[in-house]
């Protein structure tokens, strides 16, 4: 089974992380995920593709710890974070977040809680490559 | 010698992924930074954040030990 918490330049499938997460217990009653996606439009420009940079073991990291606590915090059964870096394309699959706990009001709570601490915490940037020319972002709230 | 890391916009800035600053005794991470602010102004204009080892650090008064990782990093926008 893959890692629980991963960054990887390939895509990744919903199905096998959610079934992952689901094998690690029968108590499980809910599970709540976020899938972030690539856009083609940002800030009224088309976006030809998006480039990832990444501090990439401080990363790794930080999303383990993001993951340990919330499993902590919201009393989850488990929690699985994967990110991809490298290149990717309007409608990529970029991130995605699926969290597991007895009742869905913590599975969800702790998903939102994992995807705005990401955004905080790991040091990733991704950078917006247009007709117009190339941008690094800043982070959306 | 201390490893200074650069990422994504710093590293745009600066032109290079990595530097190495010499090591000197008593030295802290607001005086590495101090320095390489005085000579790449303008990435360090959007620095917000510090890691030490890989570890976010907020207290700029972090003695370096030689041999360290250091990392000045823009605001994150991943996910």
């Amino acid at each position: 089974m893959a890692d629980a918490v991963r960054i990887q330049t390939e895509d990744f499938s919903q199905d096998a992380e959610i079934s992952a997460l689901k094998q690690s217990s029968k108590r499980m009653g809910g599970v709540g995920t976020f899938l972030g996606c690539a856009r083609d439009f940002s800030e009224g420009r088309e976006v030809s593709e998006i480039r990832f940079d990444s501090y990439g073991s401080m990363a790794l990291s930080e999303m383990q710890k993001l993951r340990s606590e919330a499993i902590e915090k919201f009393s989850l059964l488990d929690a699985r974070i994967v990110h991809r870096i490298g290149t990717v394309r309007g409608g990529d699959n970029i991130v995605f977040i699926a969290a597991g706990a007895e009742h869905r009001a913590a599975a969800l709570e702790a998903c939102r809680w994992i995807i705005d601490e990401l955004k905080q915490r790991v040091p990733i940037w991704k950078k917006e490559i247009t007709p117009q020319g190339d941008a690094w972002l800043a982070s959306h709230p | 010698m201390i490893n200074v890391l650069f990422f994504g916009p710093v590293a745009e800035r600066i032109g290079k992924n990595i530097l190495q600053a010499e090591y000197q005794f008593d030295i802290r991470l607001q005086d590495l930074r101090d320095n390489l602010a005085q000579a790449y102004p303008e990435a360090f204009d959007i620095v917000c954040f510090a890691a030490v080892n890989g570890e976010h650090v907020r207290d700029m008064s972090l003695p370096l030990a030689d041999g360290s990782e250091v990392a000045f990093m823009a605001r994150f926008s991943g996910g």
